[in-house]
């Protein structure tokens, strides 16, 4: 039976570039679907038992999706398929983290920048698949503040000097709840992250802190995983604030 | 009298901002708003004192009298001047030689009927006979009718009359307005605060509201003085004047400082100005006078020393402004006892002269009183008051001294001494004013300079907003002191009595903690020469306001410019991006699909520059690392990476976007050229000093023979933008190493 792979991706020439990684990336026999937009990307998707994925017919077993699409953006189509089981990869032009970190709190589960050459892409996406997602130092610097005990996620710095309006700026609320242990970083965790933060190789990790390499992978998968709990639980609690569950 | 009540506006205002938000921190001790039960005290004693005065002018009043002026000849006869009286006016001119009772009691007629103020008498005059003349005045002014007799035989019988409210003339009804004020102030002091030093002034207000009563009873027309008057002239008001004197040299012990050895002073003072009472009550009346104006000049001058001392200790500007209106009180009450000695030794013989210029000089007196308490609050016109009082005494003074001195004609005299008047007037005026002038000691263009740099300065250090503040308020007060306190007023607020301006700093916050209540505190204007004052107070809220509004704008203007900046490189990277990622995919030879790729990264890291703020460095070197790590290891070549700096600096978008492309040129170079398996990047930072280098073991060789394309051009370009060095040199025995070297990376910012 062949593995179903749907890749939403406008640009014809990125797609077809994009089928050559995959075909190359895997042994088995690929079935690809292309949809040149969210719309297309949605139908497809329905026609597989929709967004859960629960019908028992054959689900995609990859998504490649563009951020940059001509009906909208490739993160609104990953946060409805948050539920879906399905390995969701983000393929984009842009590396910077104000851009990809949002796609991965989407439930990315791993990102591929599209000027990279075909082995590097088919290396990575190889390593996405197995579960070694990349994470950049920029990336890794915004997870930390995100998991900051009282950091709410964006890691924009704080305006600062003389304020527009004279009057006094309140300080930033702080919840009083005690943040949920999947909003947590085990220390092993916290401390990955911190040499990612700072350009460390994973191999340089492994040796740094004395564990095997595939021990540091094992830590940024369970980030990964993490980000995208809490970051379906903070979309739950904003939901049911705004009346909408 | 509108201090006295409590709607006045100025000292409502005053009393609210300066005591009613002053930190309890500093030295002013709180004192909020009055209280009902004080307004009811207030106006319980203006009523009292109002009743007292009226009491006393009806008791002067029922005294008989008859309405007649008299002067005194050079001879030492009492000749008429005028009078109101029918039958008197036809003797104008003619000397009494006696006044007789119609039974046939009779008193001569003598120069000392006409003395009334004892007090300004140089005479050795035995007071005994004095007290026995006036007696018998008053006493023939009491029976049923008197007759006057004058020369050439004379004689005119008359019938004493009650004065009246109109018959005791103008400068009694003057001398009670003075003299009920000083006591209105001096109450209102004392039920505002009741201290040692409030207690002092009200002393002084009291004994001199009395002297100035009982000059203003003694100056009543006509002859013949109330027997208490009589009885307590000249030791009373002697007395009154020494205890002022005292009182004044004691408050000053207390304020503006609380001098080292106060008490002793304190003690010291009053314990002589007691001997020289003591000694005044024993004397003839000329020796009590010399005594009387020994003490008080003594006490005046110790005065001047202990405030110039205060100053020394602390540099207060009300010790300055104090010794400057206690100079000036002082060389009055010098030049009006001068005057008085010199025409006194030049033999005029017109005592009451001598008696109407001190009246002057005690209006002037009490103009000082009333304006001490407000020194730092004063409306101008009340110092131009006490100045006018000061110019008349001053005038008045010369008049007689010019009189005594030169023996000019009247007119001569009177217009010189006015102009000589004047003439001080001008000078002492602003020498005077001066402490309370606006304190500002820079010139406008140079405010606006410090304002504006201060702005800039501002916007580059946002966290450092409260110092260049304080830096700035520094250069425009020029104070002794200027540090940040934990306060923070609604606006600017003038404590201490003007020796300090407390100014709230606008928004200033930190990171996590939030808002920091902070404010900057001045003490002692122009190092102590200046007061605050309530100007000052709203012109640094102006500068500050200005300074907070500039900074808004600015900060407005700034993220116009980066949203711009953002727009442009959205649309550069979209819509550019996008095609050269497709000419890449469809590149017909490797060689041009990494140009392609090459490109597309350098148009990456331009709008990355355009649309992103400035980067730390740790983490470019971080993002450095990672980028370089990656690409070598997809082409097999290992990286030894160290990057050494002694501070985290901010890197400009100029620095950032030259340093990355630099690094990925020369790492282009090295994977496509030099088939190294090794590559050393070593780079520091040491004091803005940026060294880099990066070697590989490949198989170029011989560098200067190579043809500078479009790459290492571009290296060298951006090497030279940063204001830096670039060079290339054999490496050992295998591949080259490149240098680049610049020596302040943050010149180009």
């Amino acid at each position: 039976m062949a593995v179903k792979v749907l890749i939403v991706e406008d640009n014809p020439v990125a797609r077809s570039f994009l089928c050559r990684v995959v075909r190359e990336s895997f042994s088995d026999v690929i079935a690809i679907t292309e949809a040149g937009d969210l719309e297309a990307a949605r139908k497809q998707i329905n026609l597989t038992g929709g967004a859960q994925g629960l019908h028992g017919v054959d689900p995609f077993k990859l998504l490649l999706v563009d951020l940059e699409l001509p009906d909208g953006n490739g993160m609104e189509l990953l946060a409805e398929l948050s539920q879906y089981p399905a390995t969701k990869i983000v393929t984009t032009l842009y590396s910077d983290d104000e851009h990809l970190f949002p796609a991965l709190q989407c439930g990315a589960d791993g990102y591929l920048l599209k000027e990279d050459r075909f082995e590097v892409l088919v290396e990575e996406l190889q390593k996405i698949v197995r579960g070694q997602p990349p994470l950049s130092p920029a990336i890794a610097r915004r997870l930390l503040t995100h998991f900051r005990p009282g950091g709410s996620g964006d890691g924009t710095p704080h305006d600062s000097g003389f304020n527009s309006a004279g009057a006094f700026q309140s300080s930033r609320p702080v919840p009083i709840e005690k943040p949920l242990d999947h909003e947590r970083l085990t220390p092993r965790e916290s401390e990955v992250l911190t040499y990612l933060s700072k350009g460390f190789t994973i191999k340089e990790i492994a040796t740094l802190m004395g564990i095997k390499w595939f021990t540091v992978n094992d830590h940024i998968k369970s980030i990964y995983k993490k980000l995208n709990v809490s970051s379906r639980a903070e979309a739950a609690v904003l939901a049911s604030k705004q009346g909408l569950v | 009298m509108a201090t006295a009540t409590d709607s006045h506006p100025a000292l409502d205002a005053a009393a609210g901002s300066m005591h009613g938000a002053a930190p309890h921190a500093l030295r002013q001790p709180a004192r909020r708003h009055w209280r009902p039960w004080q307004r009811q005290i207030l106006a319980a004693l203006a009523l009292l004192g109002c009743l007292a005065l009226f009491a006393l002018a009806r008791s002067l009043a029922a005294s008989p009298g008859f309405d007649a002026d008299w002067t005194l000849e050079p001879g030492g006869g009492v000749v008429l001047e005028r009078s109101a009286l029918a039958p008197l006016q036809r003797l104008a001119g003619a000397r009494l030689e006696a006044i007789a009772s119609p039974g046939g009691e009779s008193l001569a007629a003598d120069p000392l009927i006409l003395l009334r103020v004892p007090r300004w008498a140089l005479d050795d005059l035995p007071l005994p006979r004095w007290r026995q003349t006036q007696s018998r005045l008053s006493a023939l002014l009491q029976q049923d009718g008197v007759v006057l007799r004058f020369d050439a035989a004379r004689q005119l019988a008359l019938q004493p009359k009650a004065r009246g409210y109109a018959g005791l003339g103008a400068l009694f009804w003057l001398t009670c307005a003075a003299a009920l004020c000083l006591c209105l102030v001096a109450a209102t002091l004392l039920t505002v605060r009741a201290n040692r030093r409030n207690a002092l002034y009200a002393v002084m207000a009291v004994a001199q509201a009395l002297n100035l009563l009982l000059m203003g009873i003694a100056f009543m027309p006509g002859l013949g003085l109330p027997g208490w008057l009589v009885a307590g002239s000249p030791t009373v008001p002697m007395a009154l004047d020494l205890i002022t004197a005292a009182a004044f040299v004691h408050s000053v012990t207390l304020y503006p400082l609380l001098l080292p050895a106060r008490r002793w002073i304190a003690g010291a003072t009053w314990l002589s100005m007691m001997l020289v009472l003591l000694l005044v009550a024993r004397s003839a009346i000329g020796l009590a006078w010399a005594w009387t104006q020994a003490g008080v000049v003594g006490c005046g001058l110790l005065v001047i020393g202990l405030l110039s001392w205060a100053y020394r200790i602390e540099p207060h500007p009300h010790a300055v402004l104090m010794r400057r209106v206690a100079l000036a009180v002082q060389a009055s009450s010098m030049l009006l006892t001068g005057a008085v000695v010199t025409a006194f030794a030049r033999g005029m013989p017109a005592q009451s002269s001598f008696a109407s210029t001190a009246l002057v000089w005690y209006f002037f007196l009490a103009s000082v009183l009333l304006l001490l308490p407000f020194l730092s609050r004063a409306r101008p016109k009340s110092y131009e008051l006490a100045m006018l009082a000061g110019v008349c005494t001053l005038a008045i003074s010369l008049d007689l001294l010019l009189d005594a001195i030169t023996g000019l004609e009247p007119f001569a005299s009177v217009s010189m001494s006015f102009f000589a008047a004047l003439l001080i007037y001008m000078f002492a005026r602003q020498w005077l004013l001066d402490p309370t002038s606006r304190t500002g000691v820079l010139g406008s263009e140079r405010m606006f300079e410090n304002v504006y740099r201060t702005i800039r300065e501002v916007e580059a250090q946002p966290h450092q907003s409260a110092t260049l503040l304080a830096g700035l308020l520094r250069d425009m007060f020029n104070p002794l002191q200027a540090r940040s306190v934990g306060q923070r007023p609604a606006r600017s607020l003038v404590i201490d009595d003007g020796a300090a301006l407390l100014v709230p700093v606008p928004g200033i916050e930190h990171h996590a903690s939030g808002e920091v209540q902070s404010s900057v505190l001045l003490r002692y204007a122009n190092h102590g020469r200046h007061l605050f004052t309530i100007e000052d107070a709203r012109l640094t809220d102006g500068v500050v306001e200005q300074l907070r509004r500039a900074v808004a704008y600015d900060k407005a203007v700034e993220r116009g410019r980066s949203e711009e900046r953002s727009r442009i490189a959205q649309d550069l990277h979209d819509d550019i991006g996008a095609r050269l990622l497709t000419l890449m995919y469809k590149a017909p030879s490797p060689e041009i699909e990494d140009y392609l790729r090459h490109t597309l990264k350098d148009l990456k890291t331009l709008t990355r520059g355009l649309a992103a703020a400035d980067q730390r460095l740790s983490h470019a070197t971080a993002e450095w690392k990672s980028d370089i790590g990656q690409r070598l290891a997809a082409a097999q070549i290992e990286l030894s990476w160290s990057f050494a700096y002694d501070r985290d600096v901010v890197l400009g978008v100029v620095q950032w976007s030259a340093l990355t492309r630099v690094l990925r040129e020369l790492i282009s170079n090295a994977i496509q050229h030099s088939c190294a398996t090794h590559v050393d990047i070593a780079a520091s930072l040491q004091a803005g000093r940026l060294r880099l280098s990066l070697a590989d073991d490949g198989i170029g060789r011989d560098p200067h023979a190579w043809s500078h394309g479009l790459g290492l051009g571009g290296v060298r370009k951006r090497v030279k933008l940063l204001g830096g060095d670039v060079q290339w040199a054999e490496n050992g025995h295998a591949g080259v190493i490149c240098t680049v070297l610049v020596p302040d990376i943050n010149a180009r910012q």
